[in-house]
């Protein structure tokens, strides 16, 4: 501990120039996989294994940057919600050590569990009354699968990256991710449970880097 | 002789022998042909039934175990629906799929603690649980104690070529807890992804044994399974079953074989024996049930019904025989009578026609010799006759010879007479008269027989009562009729007593005609009255009276010849009273056609 906090210093200390200078802005857009039919009435996501691949349909990607990076300690809790007998939302991705809560907005219980390696947990069951929210703590970076036991179909993906620099693109593939500091880093995009694709990045002063993924 | 021998073959017993005999072969023969339809109805009636018996038991047998194998498969797909069966299977989390699964199958697991007091039915239990990987693989529980225990051998036979697509059953034979052989049953379910479809384990569940042996609510059926080439079915795969395990074999060397039926002697008694695939169409080795049914019970039923058939018959029998026998005394009396009838009446008609042979002999000979002696008599007297008329017309005689001679000539027409009526005898004896039948005019014929009476000498001072319808007709021969007639008015007026009476009456009754000839005079007596129709009798009263005892008996037999009869009707205080009876005359009385 001592000494990832001495490590973690050095960086802060190298990389303090490029804080001071203005943050870049990272655009860009990941090309996903061809969607299947468009539902006509709901638009929903939902988690699909295919030989053992997990991915979001419709496609998403997560693009998160990594790279060493100083920020506050401290991480904003994040929820993930039953509703309708579904997470919402089907895909987070988290900084590591961020605390997750899944408030129970049915009006049945739900019993959310993980046996992925990252994390392993298992709330119980509880109602939408259950005080406190029953919540997690994401220390360890990797994909998390969120099942119910109740309901075999309720499945999410939480995808913990160790990075404060991450984004969920839209649709069509497009991301943001701004309040970069100039450095040199690796952009990586999350297509599915096996698909990652990176491109290394320069950050200087400029005020915008496009990244596109073929 | 013919005759004879006939009579003394024909015996009434033998008859009524023959006819028992004969009867009581056709109520044997009938009842042996009902008691064989019968029994053989009755046999098939048995064997229908317990055809049936054992159909429907095994039936029951049968829709039991796939109502088991159903509701098996029915709470194992349940399971396999587990999330977390799925989350260790999907986010490789192996550690976790036997602690999970414990957890989610702990409904279904027999609790080896709490075997004995679960009140929960013990053949929807299981007693050990595996998964198979997405290759048929075994997943090793490892060190993982909970999903109860099999040797390497038995996780080796469990495991198959690949993950199943559809439930698989299949069958184990475990040593069991009490030390013998125990039938689990195995069902193989996969798990699929509920996102793709895909086949992406099988959990493998063992049941609780399936029942071998006698099974429960039956009679005579013994289940077993047949596993591998080998037959689970304690008691009789071990000792005297090997021709079963031989067919049995055969039977099952087509794997697609789905059931059958054959028939086989094990320990020298049948037995029916039905095989069925367990487990159609699965991945695991081929398991057939089956049931061994002991027609014991039904040999046993038949011999049964045998021998009440047999004792219904002999009983039948008995009564038939019986009826039979009664009936042919009943039958057979009157023809025994009648045998024995026409029997007697044969040997009297033997008897009598010798009889009648010697005795017509003898009449023949006694009536020749009458009528040779009747006409040898006849010349000398005529000879006698005319030398004494000649006489007494000479002058010469003095009146004591001439007297002589007229009783001398007076003799000689008694002698006329009496031959005249020994002659007449003789031909009827002979049977040689003949007569000319014809209607008579009785009452003319008396008429005149008084006539010739009232000329007689001594008829003088006799008082004559006549009570005569006139023209009275009667059947007869006018001559031998009036014959009958003067010999009776001349006894009526020889044994009369001086100025006595003579009574005649006749009349007519009905087709006879009565003639009542009465007089007066002594009466005969008893000890006479029988023998007063004797040839050459004369009674003590006549001793005096000139006569030759052979009126009456001729009149007797001529009454008879003419159909009729003369009898005495009485002889007492001093009136004696003769009656004959003629035939009616058929028409009308007629007048004589020609004088006497």
């Amino acid at each position: 501990m001592k000494l990832r906090f001495t490590a973690y210093c050095l960086c802060l200390g190298s990389l303090l120039p490029g804080v001071v200078l203005a943050d870049a802005v990272i655009t860009g857009q990941v090309a996903l996989p061809k969607r299947r039919a468009r539902a006509v009435i709901t638009q929903r996501y939902e988690i699909v294994a295919k030989a053992g691949v997990l991915s979001v349909s419709p496609p998403l990607a997560v693009v998160y940057l990594e790279g060493s990076f100083s920020g506050p300690s401290t991480r904003p809790t994040v929820q993930v919600a039953q509703k309708d007998l579904a997470f919402q939302p089907t895909l987070l991705a988290i900084q590591t050590g961020t605390r997750v809560e899944f408030p129970n907005r049915d009006d049945v219980y739900h019993n959310i569990f993980s046996y992925s390696a990252p994390k392993r947990f298992d709330l119980g069951r509880y109602r939408a009354d259950e005080k406190p929210v029953p919540s997690q703590v994401f220390d360890v970076a990797g994909l998390v699968t969120l099942r119910c036991d109740i309901h075999e179909h309720m499945r999410a993906l939480i995808l913990v990256v160790d990075t404060p620099h991450f984004v969920v693109t839209d649709e069509d593939g497009r991301f943001q991710l701004k309040g970069i500091p100039p450095g040199n880093y690796v952009v990586k995009a999350w297509l599915d449970s096996q698909t990652v694709r990176a491109q290394p990045v320069k950050v200087t002063d400029e005020a915008e880097l496009r990244v596109d993924f073929k | 002789m013919k005759d004879r021998a006939q009579l003394s073959s024909f015996q009434p017993g033998n008859f009524r022998l023959k006819l028992i005999v004969a009867m009581m072969l056709v109520v044997s023969v009938i009842t042996a042909l009902v008691l064989y339809g019968v029994g053989r109805r009755f046999a098939a009636g048995a064997e229908q039934e317990f055809e049936r018996q054992f159909r429907g038991e095994l039936a029951t047998l049968r829709n039991a175990q796939v109502l088991r194998q159903a509701a098996l498969v029915e709470r194992t797909h349940a399971l396999v629906q587990k999330s977390r069966l799925h989350a260790a299977l999907e986010d490789d989390a192996l550690d976790l799929l036997y602690p999970s699964a414990r957890d989610e199958l702990r409904d279904i697991m027999t609790s080896e603690s709490a075997a004995g007091s679960d009140p929960r039915p013990s053949a929807l239990r299981a007693r050990f649980f595996r998964f198979l990987d997405r290759n048929g693989r075994m997943i090793s529980p490892g060190s993982f104690l909970d999903a109860g225990a099999l040797g390497p051998a038995e996780e080796a036979d469990l495991a198959l070529a690949a993950a199943p697509l559809e439930p698989q059953v299949g069958y184990l034979a475990r040593a069991g807890a009490s030390g013998g052989e125990e039938m689990t049953e195995v069902i193989a379910m996969p798990i699929v992804s509920t996102e793709t479809g895909e086949v992406i384990a099988a959990l493998v569940l063992g049941f609780q044994p399936m029942p071998v042996g006698p099974a429960p609510g039956t009679t005579d059926i013994q289940r077993g399974v047949w596993l591998a080439g080998r037959l689970h079915l304690p008691g009789l795969a071990s000792s005297g079953g090997a021709e079963l395990v031989r067919r049995l074999t055969e039977a099952v060397a087509n794997p697609s074989e789905s059931g059958g039926k054959f028939i086989v002697a094990v320990r020298g008694s049948l037995h029916a024996v039905y095989y069925n695939r367990l487990n159609a169409g699965s991945s695991y080795p081929p398991a057939y049930e089956v049931c061994v049914y002991s027609f014991d019970g039904l040999l046993a039923q038949q011999r049964r019904l045998r021998w009440q058939v047999i004792g219904a018959g002999g009983v039948l029998l008995l009564i038939g025989l019986g009826t039979s026998r009664f009936l042919a005394g009943w039958l057979s009396r009157p023809v025994e009578e009648m045998a024995v009838d026409s029997a007697e009446n044969r040997e009297q008609r033997v008897r009598a026609e010798a009889a009648l042979e010697s005795a017509g002999e003898e009449l023949q000979r006694a009536a020749r010799f009458s009528a040779d002696a009747s006409h040898q008599l006849k010349t000398p007297l005529a000879v006698l006759r005319a030398g004494l008329e000649e006489l007494q017309v000479r002058s010469d005689l003095t009146p004591e010879v001439r007297h002589e001679l007229s009783v001398l000539l007076h003799q000689t027409y008694r002698l006329s007479s009496v031959i005249e009526d020994l002659l007449l005898l003789s031909r009827m004896d002979a049977g040689q008269l003949k007569l000319n039948f014809g209607a008579v005019d009785l009452s003319q014929l008396i008429e005149a027989a008084l006539d010739d009476l009232g000329a007689q000498p001594e008829a003088d001072g006799l008082t004559i009562e006549q009570d005569l319808p006139p023209g009275l007709g009667v059947l007869g021969d006018k001559h031998y009729t009036s014959i009958i007639l003067q010999n009776l008015l001349e006894n009526a007026r020889k044994y009369n007593r001086p100025g006595g009476r003579i009574r005649i009456a006749a009349w007519r009754d009905g087709d006879r005609v009565l003639l009542v000839v009465g007089n007066a005079g002594r009466s005969i007596t008893p000890s006479a009255q029988t023998h007063i129709f004797e040839r050459f009798h004369r009674g003590s009263i006549g001793e005096n009276i000139p006569g030759y005892g052979l009126g009456l008996n001729l009149a007797r037999e001529l009454a008879r010849l003419h159909g009729g009869d003369l009898r005495l009707v009485g002889s007492d205080n001093g009136w004696t009273e003769f009656e004959v009876r003629f035939s009616a005359a058929p028409s009308a009385p007629v007048t004589a056609k020609e004088s006497p």
